[in-house]
């Protein structure tokens, strides 16, 4: 089945006939860490009136010249193990964790590590926002850097990015970091 | 080269037109759709099912590729050619599209379910006459002044029915009782067998069927000019305040008085006495129905509705000295505009007699 679906694959882009470059983002993290607020603010959309994700939520937000569609999927205990489903063609994986939720700095560390060893992950660049910056109580991103022991990752490139999704801080940031160097690296194959 | 390629693209095209795909890809929407809504937020349910909408295409793409002898590579090469790229074969690739684009998938997934909708609603309101108050009641499917409507034709019906209900059960009484209500009515049929034209055998039953059909035809077009005249007709005859105070009832009741009254246009002087008299009840205080009255009241009120019954008919004789063939007319023509002037005209004549005859009623009974 892989080889039809590739050929198919191939088949729709030909037919979609889009020059545009365009990115397939998958957003995780535990719940509440921002994941929705985050998808939000970048389709430039109200924040206030989010809640629980069920499901997931797509949007295709348009980020220096590039089509980003970025799947935000819920991240409740029991919806987790659906994640593994949305990683396959994925460019590049956003994992957000609430950088004030310093109880489940241990849990979150365990969900991404998972991710990361996933046959579809295998190489796809990730992007760590540590979210809800604008807490007095949020640590800050390096030391979440090395609670996560990102500095081992050799086989991927990482970026780690503090943020507040809900006023917009350090989001743009992220974004150049994807467009800087995803979109070069997927130029050149 | 090119031609090849828009071989291939016209080929599949057609494929994809003919029920060999058609049937398992629509089979399959229609059995999948229902869990799809227009919400913003996506069930995770949606991801699977888009997962068996691949494969599924997948399958039908590859075994009729197979069939035909295109190889995956000369298809990709034909979808890469200009003809593939316009628009009129890119709407008809959309399902193939939709296999790698979720969003599309779901739009057309929701689209389905509310085409699906749609056809059951259709389906209930045509099996039930109308909808059940639990499918009006939202904001965009019906507006606020809609329902008002159909909470008015739900009430006209209801009183219609109640009219004719109760005039039946005065009919039976008044016949068994009297044999003279009979021979009137029967004289009637006579009177109206003479009005149409001999040649004709139709049965006076599809007379009245068809006018009606007419009527109700015209009705739903909501004509003005013809609602006039029945609201005039309506306010000699029904209910003294107009529909509980619902003002803009009044017009709708008009209207749909007539079909009882094209079902049985024979009876409407009696059906119009026999509203007299209820109205006459009702204001002289008297609430109880026909049949629980005394059995002096009775016979009176029945020999008043006899009466009037009489006048009626001599006033239909005189009509029918007036104008020869007025039947032939409303039946004949598919949209009695014309006769139906002529009709009101009369009617209102005989109205105004009518009405001095109801106002006397009245004042005898409440005198009593």
């Amino acid at each position: 089945m892989g080889e039809v679906q590739k050929g198919l694959f191939s088949v729709i882009q030909k037919l979609k006939g889009t020059t545009e470059q365009e990115l397939r983002i998958v957003l995780l993290g535990l719940d509440n860490a921002g994941k929705t607020t985050l998808l939000r603010k970048l389709a430039s959309e109200d924040v206030n009136t989010i809640t629980p994700t069920q499901g997931f939520n797509i949007k295709s937000v348009a980020s220096n010249g590039m089509k980003l569609n970025v799947w935000d999927i819920g991240g409740q205990r029991k919806i987790r193990s659906f994640w593994k489903k949305y990683l396959e063609n994925t460019d590049l994986l956003i994992y957000v964790i609430d950088s004030a939720d310093k109880k489940r700095f241990e849990e979150t560390g365990l969900e991404l590590s998972e991710l990361i060893d996933e046959e579809n992950m295998k190489g796809v660049p990730v992007l760590i926002f540590a979210n809800k910056q604008d807490l007095a109580t949020a640590s800050p991103a390096s030391e979440i850097a090395e609670g996560l022991n990102l500095h081992t990752y050799r086989d991927r490139k990482w970026q780690i990015q503090a943020c507040s999704a809900l006023s917009g801080e350090g989001v743009q940031d992220g974004m150049n970091w994807i467009s800087s160097n995803i979109l070069n690296a997927k130029k050149t194959t | 080269m090119a031609d090849d390629s828009e071989w291939i693209v016209e080929s599949i095209a057609g494929y994809l037109g003919s029920p060999e795909w058609v049937i398992p890809v629509t089979d399959f929407m229609e059995h999948k759709c229902t869990v799809f809504d227009d919400e913003d937020e996506n069930k995770l349910s949606y991801t699977e099912i888009h997962q068996q909408y691949k494969q599924l295409v997948e399958k039908l793409l590859e075994s009729y590729m197979k069939e035909v002898g295109i190889s995956e590579h000369q298809f990709l090469e034909a979808c890469s050619s200009p003809f593939a790229k316009s628009k009129a074969v890119q709407a008809v690739f959309q399902p193939v599209v939709a296999t790698d684009d979720f969003q599309l998938f779901k739009s057309l997934m929701v689209q389905k379910n509310m085409e699906l909708q749609l056809q059951a609603l259709r389906v209930m309101e045509e099996r039930n006459g109308m909808l059940p108050d639990c499918l009006t009641d939202g904001v965009d499917s019906m507006g606020e002044l809609e329902q008002q409507e159909l909470c008015i034709l739900k009430e006209v019906l209801r009183r219609s029915k109640e009219e004719y209900e109760q005039e039946m059960a005065i009919r039976t009484l008044s016949d068994d009782e009297t044999g003279s209500c009979s021979t009137s009515s029967s004289d009637r049929m006579v009177v109206d067998h003479m009005d149409t034209p001999p040649a004709r055998d139709t049965p006076p039953a599809e007379v009245i069927h068809t006018s009606q059909m007419s009527e109700s035809s015209v009705m739903g077009r909501g004509e003005g000019e013809r609602a006039d005249g029945r609201d005039r007709a309506d306010s000699g005859r029904v209910c003294p305040k107009p529909a509980a105070g619902r003002g803009s009832g009044s017009k709708v009741l008009g209207v749909l008085r007539v079909p009882v009254k094209g079902v049985e246009p024979k009876m409407s002087g009696s059906q119009a006495a026999e509203s007299w008299l209820e109205e006459a009840w009702r204001e002289a205080g008297i609430s109880k129905s026909f049949t629980e009255l005394s059995e002096v009241q009775q016979e009176q009120l029945q020999q008043r509705a006899l009466y009037l019954r009489q006048q009626r008919d001599k006033l239909q004789a005189l009509r029918k000295e007036q104008q020869p063939k007025p039947t032939k007319e409303l039946s004949a023509a598919p949209v009695p505009a014309p006769a139906s002037l002529e009709i009101s005209m009369e009617e209102k004549k005989r109205l105004q007699k009518r009405k001095q005859l109801a106002e006397k009623l009245k004042e005898e009974v409440i005198k009593k």
